[in-house]
C-alpha cells in the first residue's frame, strides 16, 4: 500500500508537471523574433561655409531592425543621390566629393538591448559607412517618442569631413566647415 | 508486485488487465520513459518562456566582441580618430542581423559605378576652371567698364568736342580685348563640361544658365559695336549709328553677367 501510495503520488507529480510544461509552452513560443519596419525618415546633412548655409534632405531611406536572443540588430541605408539641396549642380557635386558613384550608399548599422521603447533619451553608438569609410559614432544621444506600436526617432550624428576622408568643397576659395552634421527623423513601425 | 518485465505491446494490454499492483508498475514503467522525453523536450521552452528578468539576465552577460572599426566618439567635446577602413564590416555581423538585401535596394543602387565617378571627377574639375575664370573675367570687364567714358568723345553738338586720349582708346580696347578673351574661356569649360545623363535640372543653376543665352549675345556684340565705334573714333568722327550702343550692351551684358554670378552664389549671408 505504501509503495502503490509512493507510486501514485510520483505519478500525479509527473502528470502535473507534464501539463504545466504544456501550458507554458504556448506562452513561451509567443516570444519571437521580434521585427521593425521604418516606415518614414527624414535625414539631412547641413553643410555650413562663411557666406552661404545649405541643407540636403533625403526620404528615400530605408530600414530593418530584428530583435532575438535580447539584442536588435538596426540597419538604416540611404542613396547618396537621393539627397536633395535644391539645387541639382550642387547635388551633382556632392555626390563626385563623397564618391558617390562607387559607394552609392550611405549605411547606418547599431546594435541595441531588446527592450520595451520608453520615450525618452537614449545613447547608441552607430556604425556609419559613408565614401568609402567606415566609422563608428558611441554615445550618441537620441530621443525616443513611442506612440503605440511605432516608435519616432530624433537625432544627430555629428559626422565630419574628415571622418570620411572628403575633401572640402570650397567657394570663393574659402573652404565649408569641417562638421558636417546629419540629423535623422524616423518613425519606426513593430511587425511581429 | 514488481519486476514484471514487458516484452511486448500485447503483453502490456494483458498486464494492464490485471491487478491494480500490477497496473501501476507497468504504467510507471510505461511513463517513466515517455515522461523523461517530453521533459528534456519542454524544459528549454520553458527556461526560455520562464525566465523572469530576460533583460537583466542578458544585461549581465558579456556584450558582443566590437568590429575592428574607426573608433570616433561623441561630439561633445571629444575628438575624433579615423582609421581607414575601405570594406564594408558584413562580415562582422550577426547572423540574424538584416543585411542590405532586406531593404529592397536593386543592383544598379549598389553596385559601385567607377566610370560614372570618373565623370563626375572630370566635370568638377572643368567647372572649378570654369567658377575661378568666371570670377577673374569680372576684374577686366569692369575695368573696361570704367574706362568707357574716357574712350568715349565728349561735348554735343555746337560745344567744344573733347576727344579722347590714344592711351584711353588704347586702354579700354585692350581690357575690352581682355574681358572677351577670358570670357570665352570661361564659356569652353561650362559648355564642354561633361553632361550626366538622366538628371533633371533644378534650382539656381536654371537661372544661372538661361542668363547665359543674355550675356552670351552680348558678349559677342559689344566687341563687335565697340570696333566700330574704335574706328569711328579713330577717324576723328562722331560715334554713330548702330556703333553708339556700344556702351549700352556692354552695361547689359555686364549686369547679365553679374546676375549669373550672384544667381548660384545666393543665398549670401555673410557670418565668421
Amino acid at each position: 500500500m505504501r509503495r502503490l501510495f509512493s507510486g501514485h503520488r510520483i505519478y500525479t507529480t509527473v502528470a502535473g508537471m507534464l501539463l504545466c510544461a504544456l501550458a507554458i509552452a504556448p506562452t513561451a513560443n509567443c516570444q519571437a523574433d521580434t521585427q521593425w519596419v521604418l516606415e518614414q525618415s527624414t535625414l539631412t546633412y547641413h553643410v555650413s561655409h562663411p557666406m552661404h548655409q545649405m541643407d540636403g534632405i533625403s526620404h528615400a531611406a530605408r530600414g530593418k531592425g530584428t530583435c532575438n536572443a535580447g539584442q536588435c540588430y538596426f540597419l538604416i541605408a540611404a542613396a547618396v543621390n537621393s539627397f536633395d539641396s535644391g539645387d541639382s549642380n550642387r547635388d551633382l557635386h556632392m555626390v563626385q566629393v563623397t564618391r558617390g558613384a562607387q559607394f552609392p550608399l550611405v549605411v547606418v548599422r547599431t546594435r541595441v538591448p531588446e527592450v520595451p521603447p520608453v520615450s525618452g533619451t537614449n545613447f547608441v553608438d552607430l556604425q556609419v559607412e559613408f565614401a568609402g569609410q567606415t566609422i563608428t559614432y558611441k554615445h550618441v544621444p537620441i530621443q525616443e517618442t513611442v506612440n503605440g506600436s511605432e516608435v519616432k526617432i530624433i537625432g544627430t550624428v555629428p559626422a565630419t569631413c574628415s571622418d570620411f576622408k572628403i575633401d572640402r568643397p570650397s567657394f570663393l576659395t574659402i573652404p565649408i566647415s569641417n562638421e558636417i552634421p546629419v540629423k535623422i527623423d524616423m518613425t519606426w513601425r513593430a511587425v511581429k | 508486485m514488481s519486476g514484471v518485465p514487458l516484452r511486448t505491446g500485447a503483453c502490456r494490454a494483458s498486464i494492464l488487465v490485471e491487478g491494480r499492483n500490477l497496473n501501476s508498475n507497468a504504467i510507471g514503467r510505461l511513463l517513466r520513459p515517455i515522461l523523461l522525453c517530453c521533459c528534456v523536450a519542454v524544459a528549454p521552452v520553458i527556461s526560455a518562456g520562464q525566465s523572469p528578468e530576460p533583460i537583466t539576465a542578458l544585461t549581465e552577460l558579456p556584450s558582443a566582441p566590437e568590429p575592428q572599426l574607426a573608433q570616433a566618439t561623441n561630439s561633445s567635446g571629444s575628438q575624433n580618430q579615423n582609421q581607414q577602413k575601405p570594406e564594408p564590416q558584413s562580415e562582422q555581423q550577426p547572423a540574424n542581423a538584416p543585411s542590405l538585401g532586406d531593404l529592397g535596394f536593386t543592383p544598379e543602387q549598389t553596385k559601385p559605378n567607377a566610370q560614372l565617378q570618373a565623370m563626375l571627377d572630370k566635370r568638377t574639375h572643368m567647372l572649378k576652371i570654369h567658377q575661378r575664370l568666371g570670377i577673374i573675367t569680372t576684374i577686366p570687364m569692369l575695368a573696361a567698364l570704367i574706362t568707357g567714358p574716357m574712350a568715349h568723345a565728349k561735348g554735343r553738338n555746337g560745344q567744344t568736342i573733347i576727344e579722347p586720349t590714344q592711351a584711353n582708346l588704347d586702354f579700354h580696347a585692350a581690357l575690352g580685348g581682355a574681358t572677351t578673351a577670358l570670357y570665352v574661356s570661361t564659356a569652353y569649360f561650362a559648355i564642354f563640361a561633361p553632361k550626366v545623363p538622366g538628371v533633371q535640372r533644378r534650382g539656381a543653376i536654371r537661372l544661372h544658365r538661361a542668363l547665359a543665352f543674355v550675356h552670351g549675345p552680348g558678349m559677342i556684340a559689344t566687341p563687335l559695336l565697340g570696333a566700330m565705334a574704335f574706328k569711328q573714333e579713330k577717324a576723328g568722327e562722331k560715334v554713330h549709328g548702330i556703333a553708339s550702343a556700344h556702351g549700352a550692351v556692354a552695361w547689359a551684358t555686364a549686369l547679365a553677367y553679374g546676375a549669373a554670378i550672384v544667381s548660384v552664389s545666393w543665398p549670401i549671408r555673410v557670418h565668421f
